[in-house]
């Protein structure tokens, strides 16, 4: 039930529309950061706060939510987000990617496919992508401004000299639009290719660092590589989850009592739907 | 003060401003999908209610504004957004309620800077007449190309556009709404080809 004693969507309206016009820029400029001004929220800092601020000034009373955390909707974080944002909107939720018309998201993006009615939000916690190769965010600013992306790309060359492969494993950067250098928050390498061209709308918030960030629908996403070293995601090639049985989904290596290591579906939603229609 | 000032309206503040929003920002994400913003446009006043309805969902007192001279317009839009006016060069929001304003207002509206891009206008365009030609959009939020039949007004507003040559990401937003509260954007990126 929804605690009246709070605005709708809890953020006052003042704070939505700033949000709201950052967002819309973003949309415009697809990968660019745009700053806004991060407000508190009954969460700390870097525990999702600026996926909630976008999802909190997109929602409304029609809207489906569903909220996952590394792909799993029962998560604490998961949880909590959607209490939360349950309370002050009174908002259907659902754990079916297909029902839902906005997704907050940690970290993952869902097997289903997203549909161009659909709204995927993640919360970042990091969104600058030059920051592991330049620590002042004047200079990072200039280097956008300027399509300097060369210390990126000598660090991608100093890990296949190194180790004779890219060793990012997550938040692998990717241009937009082939102008913008992004950061697509730590999602797996898995999901960097449901970037390309995908028929929803994703935003991105990163609450500490007060950025705003989006891809539009069908917008060219291509995940750094040299020409003759191509991008590579993870290969889970003979594996497969040990619930549904799917070979085809990202898959989280896990352990039982006696050490034994077993598979299983990141994206639980789709695990469960998938063992639903199995077991008709 | 005007008597049309005095006029009560009926637009929630909350509720519709969150629709109007989700509105625009469908029609940022997909260019040239023309979203119904009639509904809410009905529940405010004066001549151009549909100015009106974005206003009150996307400006406020930390935003600025101008209407290219339409004093009505302009302080209805001060009176119910609290947003400043302010001269063409350093407006967040222009308002273009006559196709004769359109070259002025596209010549001078700001355009941001390679740093911030995202310090530039968003010029809203009153669309009037009927379609006069088809031309193939094409960027990102459009899947492909796609060929959609233009009015003069929108057809002269992405020409003078182009003539100002902005390098990317410096640019302007354009949002176009007609007497029926259809509404569409051209973002900086769509580029256009007359068929």
């Amino acid at each position: 039930m929804m605690n009246r004693n709070y605005n709708f969507a809890f953020l006052d309206e003042g704070s939505k529309r700033e949000i709201r016009r950052a967002a819309l820029k973003a949309v415009a400029i697809p990968g660019y950061q745009v700053s806004f001004g991060s407000r508190e929220l009954p969460i700390g800092r870097g525990w999702g706060t600026g996926g909630i601020q976008l999802t909190l000034s997109l929602i409304g009373p029609e809207d489906v939510l569903k909220v996952i955390d590394q792909g799993s909707d029962e998560s604490v974080n998961a949880v909590n987000i959607k209490k939360f944002i349950g309370l002050c909107t009174d908002v259907e939720t659902t754990t079916k990617t297909s029902e839902a018309t906005v997704i907050q998201t940690r970290h993952r993006i869902p097997e289903v496919p997203l549909t161009n009615r659909q709204i995927l939000i993640f919360q970042v916690p990091i969104p600058e992508p030059l920051r592991i190769v330049e620590a002042r965010e004047e200079v990072t600013k200039k280097m956008h401004a300027e399509k300097d992306y060369a210390p990126i790309w000598l660090q991608l060359y100093e890990s296949l000299v190194k180790y004779n492969k890219v060793t990012i494993a997550s938040e692998y950067p990717c241009m937009v639009s082939g102008r913008y250098m992004m950061n697509p928050s730590p999602i797996p390498k898995f999901d960097n290719p449901k970037l390309h061209r995908a028929e929803c709308l994703y935003l991105f918030g990163a609450g500490r660092e007060k950025k705003i960030y989006a891809i539009p629908p069908y917008t060219e996403v291509i995940s750094l590589a040299f020409d003759d070293i191509p991008f590579e995601k993870e290969n889970f090639k003979g594996k497969k989850c040990r619930l549904c049985g799917s070979e085809n989904t990202y898959l989280d290596e896990m352990f039982d009592q006696h050490g034994d290591r077993f598979y299983q579906c990141s994206d639980t939603s789709y695990c469960q739907e998938v063992r639903d229609y199995v077991s008709g | 003060m005007t008597s049309q000032l005095s006029k009560k309206h009926s637009f929630d503040t909350v509720f519709d401003s969150q629709k109007v929003f989700r509105l625009i920002l469908e029609a940022m994400s997909n260019p040239a999908r023309v979203v119904g913003t009639k509904e809410f446009a009905d529940k405010l006043f004066g001549e151009y209610p549909a100015f009106l309805a974005v206003a009150m969902t996307l400006l406020d007192n930390e935003s600025c504004f101008n209407v290219c001279g339409n004093q009505l317009l302009s302080d209805e839009i001060a009176s119910l957004t609290l947003a400043k006016r302010t001269p063409m060069e350093s407006a967040d929001f222009v308002f273009v309620c006559t196709a004769n304003d359109m070259e002025p207002v596209i010549q001078k509206a700001k355009c941001g800077t390679l740093s911030d891009p995202h310090k530039s206008a968003t010029v809203v365009i009153q669309n009037d007449g009927q379609p006069v030609c088809q031309m193939a959009l094409a960027g990102p939020g459009i899947n492909g190309c796609t060929v959609v039949r233009m009015t003069q007004v929108v057809k002269d507003a992405l020409a003078f556009r182009d003539m100002q040559n902005y390098e990317y990401p410096q640019g302007i937003d354009l949002l176009f709404i007609s007497d029926d509260g259809g509404l569409f954007s051209i973002p900086r990126l769509i580029q256009m080809e007359v068929q």
